[in-house]
């Protein structure tokens, strides 16, 4: 049951992850102009930013999802508010201690603070504890949440259930229907609580050696898995509960009959779980120490992780929309456009997960294309929608009569147009995390420059988006409400 | 085509058709009446599935043969360079690097047409040991680990000047750390 205390807290949720968001996009178009060399900004300023944005975009996009699937859980199961509250006050805590470790202790180190550059302080000295600390407080607000509500769907759900396995049966159990909105919030949540156990053992291995005084080393290739096993999953659970939202809310507003949980679905995703957990080995394919046997299911993960979803999700839109009356809003808009971004940003992920493209692509400009393909033109769309839909409810309003052609545009030029550039600098071998381009690659600064302005393009809609959004939430604390 | 060509073009024709796919569920929806949708989908759903699954075994199939750790293995290399990256430099050597003083003793030269091996490691942080040819392209690449030598085998059809750009994120003049050597 949706309880005032949850739209209170959810509002929170949203103008918080939005003013980020719009903080955080200003970060990346800087450092885009500054590739471009229309600005100058010195390299250890550059690369603050660079952490700071990585970071912020990471942990707010991973707890968006967390968000709308925790409000839209209450329809089924009884949701914690105090675990909310103590999850966005950790997250609160934790978002100060980066920003204050990257703006004031000029720590930069890189959202993957790979092992071990962070104990090569070219920072001051106490920055390096505090940003993992900060990771730390973000990890257990998120971790103790996931638990709780996987806790909550279990005491309504046999794990049978919950895992939509009566649905691979021949004997179909037709008493106990599982929502794909259970299936699939199911599913995402034991990845991130996987993900985030893998971020405490790599935490404690920091401070073990930290505090050892030199008695205590790690072993390199341990912690990039660690790292990559952590932040790979991370980024594609995020995904996955915003299509959980999708699958929840898409019929819903668009006045059609809702998902059912079919043979294919379950099968879908109790293979994208399994798959999803060692995809994280195409990042370290340039490692050739690493045993063959894992780069081998690197690219066999990377396929047959994203296949299931994406073709079983795709399917299931295309069969919602194809030659059927559609109520089309702004929110189920832009879940159907999510679900074009993230296909899209799929291909890229996918040429750049075989083995054989990756040893010229690795590294190079096409990584950040193909992510934020599948963030800022997939994910970031779920949880807009979302945001959009929450932000109706919560004024009694579903039935929008403003016109969204304009945003639409300007968010398809905006977006697309961004990601271009980069796809474009990664085909021609352009490095990435570089503050400013060699000279011999020519075109780089030009679309640098032509991806900041088109990322601005995209900000507007998103300021313009979240006035409209955050107006509206902001009547939940209205004593008169 | 040039490989580097091939991704961008394959990419770029799946994303057009992707967007005009969607484009036209888009529309078909907004002339739509009851009582329509999709005909027979299981049928088209079978069909789906089975033609994505093919095609991903098929590149499965042609590309894995393909990868870096299977290239010139059975072959003995001409050549062996050492390669030692440490905060912001590049040590390149053709005998083994003493890691207490990593010194390039002479300037690299390689044969064309004939497989040489990099042995790539790292003094302090990860570094990325990316090799471009004069064009600016990114020719192949391996990881330099502290603790680890990854052996990069490669055959350069080029003569030419060969520029090595750091590829792993590395600290503040992480795009300034690069070094030369030359294939004849």
């Amino acid at each position: 049951m949706t309880t005032l205390s949850l739209k209170k807290i959810t509002s929170a949720w949203i103008i918080t992850i939005l003013a980020l968001f719009v903080l955080a996009i200003a970060f990346g178009i800087t450092m885009r102009f500054n590739q471009g060399a229309n600005i100058n900004l010195d390299p250890a300023k550059f690369y603050s930013l660079l952490t700071t944005h990585g970071v912020t975009m990471i942990g707010i996009w991973a707890v968006a999802g967390m968000v709308a699937v925790n409000y839209l859980l209450a329809r089924y199961v009884p949701v914690s508010t105090s675990l909310n509250v103590f999850a966005f006050i950790l997250t609160v805590v934790g978002v100060v201690m980066l920003w204050v470790t990257t703006f004031i202790g000029h720590f930069h180190a890189a959202w993957t603070f790979l092992y071990p550059l962070p104990f090569y302080v070219a920072w001051e000295k106490w920055a390096t504890p505090v940003f993992l600390l900060g990771l730390g407080v973000l990890g257990i607000g998120w971790f103790v949440w996931a638990v709780g509500m996987m806790l909550q769907i279990l005491k309504k759900y046999s794990l049978r259930h919950t895992f939509a396995w009566q649905h691979l049966t021949t004997k179909h159990d037709v008493a106990v229907e599982t929502p794909p909105f259970i299936l699939i919030t199911t599913v995402s949540l034991i990845g991130i609580i996987v993900c985030l156990l893998a971020a405490v053992v790599l935490l404690v291995l920091f401070f073990a050696e930290y505090f050892s005084s030199g008695s205590f080393v790690n072993d390199p290739l341990l912690m990039k898995n660690l790292t990559y096993f952590f932040g790979h999953t991370l980024a594609n659970e995020s995904l996955y509960l915003g299509l959980a939202t999708l699958y929840e809310l898409m019929p819903e507003v668009s006045g059609r009959p809702k998902f059912k949980t079919t043979w294919y679905v379950a099968l879908g995703w109790n293979c994208t779980m399994v798959f999803v957990l060692t995809a994280f080995f195409h990042h370290l394919y340039m490692d050739f120490v690493q045993p063959v046997g894992f780069q081998m299911i690197g690219q066999l993960a990377s396929y047959f992780a994203s296949l299931p979803a994406a073709a079983v999700t795709a399917f299931s839109v295309m069969v919602l929309v194809f030659k059927n009356p559609i109520k089309w809003s702004l929110t189920n808009i832009l879940f159907f456009l999510g679900v074009v971004g993230w296909l899209i940003g799929g291909v890229g992920a996918l040429i750049d997960s075989t083995v054989s493209n990756n040893i010229f692509l690795h590294n190079t400009l096409w990584v950040p294309a193909h992510f934020h393909t599948y963030n800022a033109m997939g994910n970031v769309l779920f949880s807009l929608a979302f945001f959009n839909w929450a932000a109706n409810e919560f004024v009694g309003n579903q039935n929008e009569t403003k016109s969204y052609s304009l945003k639409i545009v300007l968010l398809l030029i905006g977006g697309f147009g961004f990601v271009l550039m980069f796809y474009f600098a990664g085909a021609y071998s352009v490095p990435r995390r570089y503050s400013v381009y060699p000279q011999e690659f020519t075109s780089a600064a030009l679309l640098a420059s032509a991806g900041a302005w088109f990322a601005c393009i995209y900000l507007v809609v998103i300021l313009w988006m979240f006035f409209d959004i955050v107006k509206k939430c902001f009547k939940v604390f209205s004593p008169s409400y | 085509m040039k490989a580097h060509e091939f991704v961008l073009a394959l990419f770029l024709v799946s994303a057009i058709a992707i967007a005009g796919l969607f484009y036209y569920f888009f529309l078909s929806s907004r002339q739509a009446a009851d009582g329509g949708g999709v005909s027979n989908p299981t049928k088209k759903r079978f069909f789906f599935f089975t033609a994505l699954a093919v095609v991903m075994i098929i590149l499965l199939l042609v590309t894995i043969p393909k990868s870096p750790y299977f290239l010139f293995t059975g072959e003995n290399p001409s050549k062996v360079v050492y390669v030692a990256a440490k905060q912001y430099s590049f040590t390149l050597s053709s005998s083994a690097i003493d890691p207490q003083n990593p010194v390039s003793t002479e300037a690299i030269e390689l044969p064309a047409g004939q497989p040489v091996e990099f042995r790539v490691t790292s003094l302090d942080v990860n570094h990325g040991f990316g090799i471009y040819n004069e064009r600016a392209e990114l020719v192949t690449q391996t990881q330099a680990m502290p603790g680890y030598v990854n052996r990069l085998r490669w055959e350069f059809t080029e003569p030419g000047t060969y520029n090595i750009l750091c590829l792993e994120f590395c600290g503040a003049a992480h795009s300034f750390m690069r070094t030369t050597f030359t294939v004849k």
